[in-house]
């Protein structure tokens, strides 16, 4: 087991050391980008161009600005942004909170709402509820996130605003729980509704599947047979197998989305995340920022993907070989 | 005793209560005089996010920061701080006064205020100024170093090797008799202009020679306490300050002033009608001008601007290196659809040629219209274009059109796309991210054929404009920073415009009738599609009162009140 | 266990009809009567190629019905509606009269739907963003499944050094955060303004392969690890093996013997993998790295109904219902073709 754990933790690093490669040849590698004159305003002089290009040490070979980019990331810890000129590492800290708070919450209604629909379609198997709610699962996972959250907005910003029900819609934005709980609160919760309703229809549809499934296992025949109650068999048996898929998708997902993987939401939103400050960094072509929020998104993909692979490992030893 | 103490009591409180509310009773009319208003609170403002660039007062170079450093350093000279066309003159600052040229325009001595404080403590003397002056080369990042303060004795020196800059030649400063001496390589029209602007603003001794992270102290009365790009900007008042000019520097209203960023311009819109904040630094998006132009009319206020927005045709490639077929676009163009676009005749005012309305040297004049004759443009003549464009030859050539990824300048582009197709070319558009835009169109290795751009003063200059954007010596091949996009350059007219910025120095007004007949000479040639005259919104929340407008920083933050 | 274990079942349904003969049946002709049975599938079936044929018939609506050239810029136009002239983008009102607004829905056969901000024909532009959004959407499934396909076959038939270094690189692909992968590549390529070139393929940067062969690309991995996985599996099936007894060559086992067993997975995950395509094109174009300009896709248009979504909500709302019908067809589709070839299949896609 030990020499599994090993080798996958290094496999990570060596991901995550080729991702950060990748985008530094992307993005260097584009022609008309020259961060230098960007950073130098509207009319500057060649002196000017030539002077910023040595302090940010891009005229050194491509090799060595991968190296200094690297060390300022990850050893000095001060890598400076080529559109606001400050350090990018805080940067990030300041938009973590918001991605988390935006993640959490949304996690939380998902995974209520997924289990309770997917339990609920498999135990009404058989009558109308089953389709009707795989119908509602099927269209949560066909509407385009960003689509949704701009539709909510024309109704709780703008039509239905001055109604009783949306009076009480905060202007979009984010205000840190520790400053305005309230507010915190009003501010994300259709966030929270709009990011889940994919994660509910996809969950459902998942765990519904992975219920009717165990379900005609053998195993299962011999505990009815046995005697046990059906809702003992449900919780005690299929519940439990089926959560081993639902769990290891969620982490994946759940994973993604901290990030920076809930960037359409921010956008639509305007929540100032990892997400949002990813995007804007790649449009700008900001590349120190790019390549720290791709290191920090990969680097929390390939954990959870690592962490997978050592739970099924630690479940069903044969993976170990693999 | 005891009723006649509390009489005495009442009648003490009474008074006090009038002595502190005596300055604030007064001054309740609605004014619209500097600095009237009531004295304190916190003027909230917000924007989607910090000045681009570095926070240094010697780098930045955007509006955004620039309305906030007026506030918290001074020059030797300032723009006037009113309203309208007194905002355009200059006035002395920390100088005692406008000096006269002497030696030819090349010597300029400048008597240094006494008393002035930095928000630091440090007392101003003129040895700050030629260190001022030397950290501008020294940062080698100063956007402007080595083309407009190159004109100082020693200045080219120091563009080329910054780091050992030294002005003794160029800045003479003489604390003991508390003057200033520049001496220029030659005559500047515009050098009293160019120390006017926040790169030239007086910075304290002591501040390092490096790019800094929240601007230093200065003379103004509001000093920086807070620079977080993504967070807020926050200045407070400076308990130094002392007001020695109303014209060149008042004592500000608000206590404190707020940036707050992080907000899209929609929501921005929606925290200034629920007065949640006082002020957007962003144009309100066009889908909410219609809502606040009605509920919301008497907080909003329009102003023109001395700006420019324009196609630039690339004059040494084909097509357009064909002087018909640039006329015939510029007949063809519907310039008000291009107005629509923009938001409207309420913000836009169509142009045809180079020098906006209200500009030293500016006279209306207008030869690409239906009509031509009255100065203003009317219609398009699109018989008149489909003759010229034929007779140019170069129909069915293919045709880039340059803008930025911005819903607005690409609108622009898509419109012109339709409009070359129209009249026989093969367009397509290339939107380029805005960051890169613009030092991309001005490559000529990118050969670009057509690019959007738009110029808004750097200070009420005509040279500003024809010089900078149209002259031959802005044309630099292969180079990212070519503002003569056009890379027009006429020998005849480039020696009229020399003409003018030499008459400028002793007789401003002959030189502007010298820019007059420049513009007009420039526009016949079309480098460009001149579009329109832009204006500018401000929204304020209802609180808000004393705004004012001025032509060089607009919205003048501090001479409002929220009290 | 065989991919296919319908022959008992297969033969139970048809005696249960006719009450006759017991006649045996091939596979796929089993799958197709399960799928007909299936009537919310034919149903989505229908809807899809509903959609599929209006999208396509978009020049006929644009000249006929609705009398106008959508990709053009109609700023300044006009249009009569019962006898009165109105300007398709009007003036906005109040005092102070600033801002520009579209007119919005008529109702009738010319701006049913409204005008965005260039005055163009809402209804006409959405026809014409569903045949992008359509191309894209099929063409990359199609791209994505043929290349994993291809490597998937590679990699679990011959094993060894090509599966591992294959495999390697498809876990180091499907590691890239996606959206990012697909973001950075559509930044870099469309920055490139003189388009992309390859030995003597030139692409123009507003091109629909370019976002075509990305969204492609970016799900390759998707698609090749349950290929791989059946591939390898197959490997090992008894039917293989007596085909290599029998002499057959490499080249022939892949094609007459893995091959078809393949295709039912890839035919099963297309729809879904249509569905998701479709999905994460719009995503793309609503952030303006999609299709480009003067291209229109149902992304394209929300993103442009964006700024006019307190006024003219239709812009925005028109395309996103067009999205949503789309993938719910697939979605439903895909399903009932899971049921039909493979009632017990375990082959499940992220969506």
């Amino acid at each position: 087991m030990a020499a599994f754990i090993i080798r996958r933790l290094l496999w990570m690093f060596v991901v995550l050391f080729a991702i950060s490669v990748l985008v530094f040849l992307i993005f260097f590698a584009t022609p008309g980008v020259d961060p230098a004159r960007q950073m130098a305003g509207r009319n500057p002089s060649a002196e000017t161009i030539k002077s910023i290009k040595h302090e940010f040490g891009l005229d050194r070979p491509l090799p060595v600005r991968y190296g200094l980019m690297m060390k300022h990331m990850f050893i000095s810890r001060d890598l400076i942004s080529y559109g606001s000129h400050t350090r990018v590492i805080p940067e990030i800290l300041s938009a973590t909170p918001v991605t988390l708070s935006l993640v959490f919450g949304a996690a939380v209604i998902w995974i209520v709402f997924s289990i309770l629909t997917g339990v609920g379609a498999a135990v009404l198997r058989g009558t109308i509820f089953d389709p009707f709610l795989m119908i509602l699962a099927l269209i949560g996972i066909s509407i385009p996130v960003f689509w949704l959250g701009e539709v909510v907005n024309l109704v709780t910003q703008s039509r239905l605003h001055d109604s009783f029900l949306f009076s009480w819609v905060p202007p979009l934005g984010y205000t840190p729980l520790t400053q305005d709980p309230f507010m915190w609160f009003k501010q994300l919760l259709f966030p929270w509704l709009t990011l889940s309703v994919l994660y509910i229809g996809f969950y459902a549809r998942v765990l519904r599947a992975n219920l009717i499934e165990t379900e005609s296992e053998d195993y299962i025949r011999t505990a009815r047979a046995k005697g046990l109650s059906e809702r003992r068999v449900l919780f005690r048996h299929t519940l439990r197998t089926s959560m081993i898929t639902f769990v290891s998708l969620f982490g994946l997902d759940f994973a993604v989305l901290v990030g920076g993987g809930a960037l359409l939401t921010e956008v639509v939103f305007g929540l100032p995340g990892v997400g949002l400050l990813t995007y804007n960094s790649l449009t700008s072509l900001d590349l120190p920022v790019i390549m720290t929020t791709v290191v920090y998104a990969a680097f929390f993909i390939t954990l959870a993907s690592a962490l997978v692979d050592l739970l099924y490992a630690w479940l069903d030893p044969r993976v170990r070989l693999a | 005793m005891r009723s006649r103490s509390l009489f005495q009591l009442l009648t003490l409180i009474g008074l006090a209560a009038l002595v502190l509310t005596g300055c604030g009773g007064s001054s309740k009319k609605k004014s619209s005089s500097p600095s009237s208003g009531n004295a304190g609170g916190t003027l909230i403002t917000v924007a989607k996010a910090g000045p681009s660039g570095s926070p240094d007062p010697q780098i930045n170079y955007t509006l955004q920061e620039w309305q906030l450093l007026i506030l918290t350093h001074d020059g030797l000279l300032g723009f006037k701080r009113a309203g309208g066309t007194e905002g355009t003159k200059l006035v002395p600052d920390l100088a005692t006064a406008i000096p006269k040229p002497q030696d030819g325009g090349k010597t300029f001595v400048f008597h240094i205020r006494k008393g002035i404080k930095f928000s630091n403590g440090k007392t101003l003397q003129p040895s700050d100024v030629k260190f001022t002056f030397e950290r501008l080369f020294k940062i080698g990042q100063s956007p402007n170093a080595g083309t407009w303060y190159n004109v100082i004795v020693g200045g080219d020196a120091c563009v080329k090797t910054p780091a050992t800059c030294d002005l003794s030649k160029g800045v003479v400063a003489d604390d003991a008799a508390g003057t200033v001496t520049f001496h220029l390589t030659k005559g500047d029209p515009e050098f009293f202009d160019k120390l006017a602007v926040p790169f030239a603003f007086i910075l304290p001794p002591g501040t390092p020679n490096k790019e800094v992270q929240i601007p230093p102290a200065g003379t103004g009365p509001y000093k920086f306490v807070e620079y977080n790009p993504n967070k807020q900007i926050k200045l407070d008042r400076n308990p130094n300050f002392k007001e020695w000019s109303k014209d060149a520097q008042p004592k500000g209203n608000p206590d404190v002033i707020l940036q707050k960023f992080g907000l899209s311009a929609e929501a921005e819109v929606t925290q200034v009608e629920n007065g949640q904040a006082d002020w957007m630094f962003d144009t309100p998006p066009s889908d909410r001008l219609n809502e606040i132009s009605t509920k919301y009319a008497d907080q909003v206020h329009v102003n023109p601007l001395t700006a420019i927005w324009y196609m630039a045709f690339n004059v040494r490639i084909p097509p357009f290196n064909n002087l018909k077929a640039r006329q015939g676009v510029n007949f063809a163009t519907d310039r008000n659809a291009l107005v629509k676009i923009y938001g409207g005749p309420q913000l836009a005012v169509p142009t045809c040629q180079i020098l906006p309305p209200n500009f030293p040297g500016y006279k209306p004049y207008c030869p690409y219209t239906k009509n031509p004759g009255s100065g203003k443009w009317t219609a398009p003549d699109m018989a008149k274009a489909q003759q010229l464009i034929n007779a140019s030859g170069t129909k069915g050539a293919s045709v880039k059109v340059n803008t930025d990824t911005v819903e607005t300048d690409k609108a622009v582009g898509l419109y012109f796309v339709g409009l070359l197709n129209k009249l026989g070319y093969k367009a397509s558009l290339q939107a380029l991210s805005p960051d890169i835009q613009y030092p991309y169109c001005q490559n000529s290795k990118n050969k670009v054929q057509f690019c959007w751009s738009t110029w808004y003063q750097d200070y009420p200059a005509a040279s500003d404009f024809l010089n900078i954007l149209l002259g031959c010596g802005s044309f630099i091949p292969n180079s990212n920073a070519s503002p003569n996009i056009a890379e027009f350059c006429d020998k005849p007219i480039q020696a009229q415009m020399d003409q003018a910025l030499q008459q400028g120095i002793t007789d401003p007004s002959g030189a502007n009738t010298k820019w007059q007949a420049i513009d007009k000479a420039v526009t016949d040639q079309a480098p460009w599609v001149s579009l329109f005259n832009p204006k500018f919104v401000d929204f304020l929340s209802k609180r808000v009162k004393g705004y004012q407008f001025s032509p060089q920083w607009y919205f003048l933050l501090a001479q409002a009140s929220v009290k | 266990m065989a991919v296919f274990e319908p022959e008992a079942e297969g033969i139970v349904l048809d005696a249960e009809e006719t009450g006759g003969d017991i006649v045996g049946r091939s596979p796929w002709a089993l799958a197709g009567r399960r799928l007909l049975r299936n009537r919310l599938a034919l149903a989505s079936l229908a809807l899809f190629a509903l959609i599929v044929a209006v999208s396509f018939a978009a020049p006929l609506y644009a000249k006929h019905v609705a009398h106008t050239n959508p990709f053009e810029s109609n700023i300044s136009g006009t249009i009569t509606i019962d006898g009165k002239t109105v300007e398709v983008i009007q003036q906005g009102g109040g005092k102070l009269g600033l801002g520009e607004t579209p007119i919005g829905p008529t109702w009738r056969s010319q701006y049913l739907l409204g005008a965005d901000n260039q005055g163009r024909d809402v209804a006409a532009r959405v026809l014409y963003g569903g045949r992008a959004s359509l191309e894209i959407g099929i063409g990359s499934a199609v791209f994505a499944s043929l290349v994993a396909l291809i490597f998937a076959l590679v990699a679990g038939f011959f094993g060894g050094w090509a599966d591992a270094i294959i495999s390697r690189l498809m876990d180091l692909i499907w590691a890239f955060p996606l959206y990012l992968l697909a973001i950075s590549l559509a930044t870099v390529l469309l920055t490139s303004p003189n388009g992309l070139t390859i030995g003597f393929i030139h692409v123009s940067p507003d091109s629909l392969w370019i976002p075509l062969v990305i969204i492609g690309f970016v799900y390759v991995p998707y698609i090749y690890r349950p290929i791989r996985g059946q591939v390898l599996s197959l490997r090992e099936k008894e039917f293989v093996e007596a085909a290599i007894a029998q002499g057959a060559s490499n080249l022939r086992l892949i094609f007459s013997e893995v091959l078809p067993n393949v295709a039912s997975t890839v035919i099963v995950l297309m729809p879904l993998m249509i569905a998701t395509t479709i999905l994460t094109e719009s995503a793309l174009s609503y952030l303006s790295i999609g299709v480009q300009a003067p291209n229109a896709s149902w992304g394209t248009i929300i993103q442009d109904g964006q700024e006019l979504l307190y006024t003219r909500p239709w812009v925005a709302i028109a395309p996103g219902i067009m999205i949503v019908l789309t993938v719910l067809a697939l979605n439903i589709l895909g399903d009932g073709l899971r049921d039909a070839l493979d009632p017990r299949s375990k082959v499940r896609v992220k969506g």
